[in-house]
C-alpha cells in the first residue's frame, strides 16, 4: 500500500509505501511518484519509516522516482530507512545517488 | 483383408495419435495434481451452468484423466474407450449431446446405463502444442437439457480461458529451455585453477545468470549479473545483457569492458525501466590476480586458504541508473587455496536475508574441499527450498598450485 501526503507544500510530495515494497508494489509507487511530478510536485520524498523490506523492483521504482523528479527539474529523496532497506541500498552503491536522511522534515530542508 | 487405402489410414491415425500424446506430454500437466488456475474455472463453468459437473480432461493413450473437476456429480478417471471426451477431441467443433439416451453413440455407455447416469454432455476440445487435442473442457448433467446458442458461446469462451493457461505452460516451458542453453555448459580448464557455477531461477525463468569463456588473449572471463525483477521480462533482458558482455571480450580491462556494455545498454534498460546488478571478472593466471569490476553488485567473497574472508567493497553504480556512468577495476592477488565467490542475492535469501548470512556463507567455502563441491552444496541448499523467492545464482574460482 502506497499513502500520498500532499500537504507539506505546494511543490512537495510525501509518499509512504506501507509494508513490504516488491514487485507487488512497485508499480502502484512508480504511478503514485509519477502522477506527483506531473501535477507540478516536483521535490518527492519518500518515506520509507513503515517500508521494513525492499527488493530490487523496489528499488528499481525508487530510482525510476528519483529520475523523473530530476527531468523535472527537482529531486526525489528517502528518509526513515529500516536497516533490510539500508543495506540494500548500501549493497548496490545507490546510496551515492540516493542519500538517506534521518526523516521527512530533514528530507525537506535545502541543503 | 484391409484394403491398401485403409491401412494407410490406419497408419496414418497411428503417427497422429503419437504426435498427440507427445503434445499431451510437452503441456506437462498430467502428472502436477490439481492446479487453482483450472479449478477455478471449472468452479465458474458449474456454477455458471448449473450443471452436475464441470470438468476439465485429459485424454491419454488409454485413460481420460479429470484435470480438474466441480460439482456435486463426481466423476471418475476411466478407460479412453467409455469417455465422452475421447469422442469430443476427434473433433475441434464442440460436442454436444443433448440426450444421451437418444444418441446411438452414448446410449450403452457405461456412465450412460449405470453411475453416475449421464444424460447430457457438452465438451470443447482443448490443444496441446502443435494445435492437437489432448482434452476438453466439459459440463455434465444427470437430466437432459437443451443447450442453445448462447450458452455454447460462454463454454467456448471458457475453453479458450483454459487454452490460455495451457499455452502459458508450454510457453514458459520452452523459454525455460532457451535460458537453460545460454549458460556455460561445460567448466573451462584453466591450469592451476577450479572453476564451478550454477543458476537456478525462483520460477520457469529468470533475471540471473553467470557466464564465462577464454578471451581472444586466453585469460578466462566470469560474469555474474542479477537483472531487477522477476520472470519473463527480466529473462529478455537478461539474455540481452549476456550478449553485449560477450562482445567486450577484446577489452582486456574488466573496467573497461563493463563501462563500453553499459554504454550501450543504457538507453535499452531505461526505456524497460530496468537496473542490472553485475560482476565482471578477468583471471590473469600468470600473475595469478583476479581482475574485476563492480556494478552495484557487492556480493563478492574472498575467502583466504588461511580462512580469513573479506568483501570486497569498491564498487559502482548499476547499470541502467545514470548515463555515461566508468567503472575502474580492481585487482586482488590469489594464492594457492584462496577462494573468490560471487553470488545473488537470492543466495541470501537461503539463510537469513541479511548480510550477516555471508559469515555463514564464508563457512561453507572454508568447509569446501574443491570449488565444485563448494557450487554443489549450494544447490542443494537452495533446491531443498520447496519455493524459491528469488533466483540463486553462484560462481566460484579457487586457485589450487
Amino acid at each position: 500500500m502506497i499513502e500520498l501526503d500532499t500537504t507539506q507544500a505546494a511543490d512537495v510530495a510525501v509518499v509512504r509505501p506501507l509494508g513490504r515494497l516488491t514487485m507487488v508494489h512497485a508499480a502502484d509507487l512508480r504511478e503514485v511518484v509519477s502522477g506527483a511530478v506531473q501535477d507540478g510536485r516536483t521535490r518527492v520524498v519518500v518515506d520509507l519509516g513503515d517500508c521494513e523490506f525492499m527488493d530490487s523492483s523496489g528499488l528499481g521504482a525508487v530510482i525510476g522516482g528519483l529520475k523523473q523528479a530530476r527531468q523535472a527539474g527537482g529531486d526525489l529523496r528517502i528518509a526513515g530507512l529500516q536497516p533490510q532497506v539500508m543495506t540494500v541500498l548500501q549493497l548496490t552503491n545507490l546510496d551515492r545517488v540516493l542519500r538517506p536522511y534521518g526523516s521527512v522534515a530533514e528530507a525537506l530542508r535545502d541543503d | 483383408m484391409p484394403t491398401a487405402t485403409e491401412s494407410r489410414a490406419a497408419v496414418l491415425t497411428a503417427v497422429d495419435e503419437l504426435a498427440r500424446l507427445r503434445s499431451l506430454e510437452m503441456l506437462d500437466v498430467l502428472r502436477r495434481g490439481p492446479e487453482e488456475r483450472f479449478d477455478r474455472i471449472t468452479r465458474m463453468a458449474q456454477q455458471l451452468f448449473g450443471v452436475s459437473a464441470a470438468a476439465v480432461t485429459l485424454v491419454t493413450d488409454r485413460v481420460q484423466v479429470h484435470k480438474s473437476q466441480h460439482g456435486p456429480m463426481a466423476l471418475g478417471d476411466g478407460p479412453r474407450e467409455a469417455a465422452f471426451c475421447d469422442h469430443t477431441i476427434r473433433d475441434s467443433a464442440m460436442l454436444v449431446v443433448e440426450d444421451a439416451t437418444e444418441d446411438e453413440r452414448f446410449a450403452t455407455n457405461p456412465s450412460v446405463v449405470g453411475s453416475p447416469h449421464i444424460r447430457f454432455y457438452a465438451g470443447q476440445p482443448l490443444e496441446g502444442p502443435g494445435g492437437h487435442r489432448v482434452g476438453a473442457l466439459c459440463l455434465v448433467d444427470d437430466r437432459p437439457r437443451h443447450f442453445s446458442e448462447a450458452e455454447q458461446g460462454l463454454l467456448a469462451e471458457l475453453a479458450s480461458w483454459v487454452q490460455r493457461e495451457l499455452d502459458r505452460t508450454a510457453e514458459l516451458d520452452s523459454a525455460a529451455r532457451v535460458q537453460q542453453a545460454l549458460l556455460p555448459r561445460r567448466v573451462p580448464e584453466v591450469a592451476g585453477y577450479e572453476v564451478a557455477g550454477m543458476c537456478l531461477p525462483a520460477g520457469s525463468v529468470g533475471g540471473d545468470f553467470f557466464d564465462w569463456y577464454h578471451a581472444p588473449d586466453g585469460q578466462l572471463v566470469v560474469t555474474l549479473a542479477d537483472v531487477m525483477g522477476k520472470g519473463l521480462p527480466a529473462s529478455i533482458i537478461m539474455a540481452t545483457v549476456r550478449a553485449v558482455m560477450r562482445s567486450t571480450t577484446r577489452d582486456g580491462d574488466p573496467g573497461q569492458a563493463l563501462t563500453r556494455a553499459a554504454a550501450t545498454l543504457h538507453e535499452d534498460l531505461e526505456r524497460t525501466g530496468r537496473m542490472v546488478t553485475l560482476c565482471h571478472a578477468r583471471l590473469d593466471t600468470v600473475a595469478h590476480e583476479l581482475h574485476y569490476a563492480d556494478a552495484g553488485h557487492g556480493l563478492m567473497l574472498l575467502v583466504r586458504a588461511d580462512g580469513s574472508a573479506h568483501r570486497p567493497q569498491d564498487g559502482g553504480l548499476p547499470l541502467g541508473v545514470l548515463p555515461d556512468q566508468t567503472w575502474t577495476e580492481q585487482v586482488v592477488q590469489l594464492q594457492p587455496g584462496d577462494t573468490a565467490i560471487a553470488f545473488s542475492d537470492g543466495l541470501l535469501d537461503l539463510y537469513d536475508g541479511t548480510l550477516d548470512s555471508l559469515e555463514q556463507i564464508a563457512d561453507v567455502v572454508r568447509d569446501c574441499v574443491d570449488a565444485t563441491h563448494l557450487v554443489d552444496r549450494f544447490t542443494v541448499l537452495a533446491r531443498r527450498l520447496g519455493v524459491r523467492v528469488d533466483d540463486v545464482t553462484v560462481v566460484a574460482v579457487r586457485r589450487t598450485t
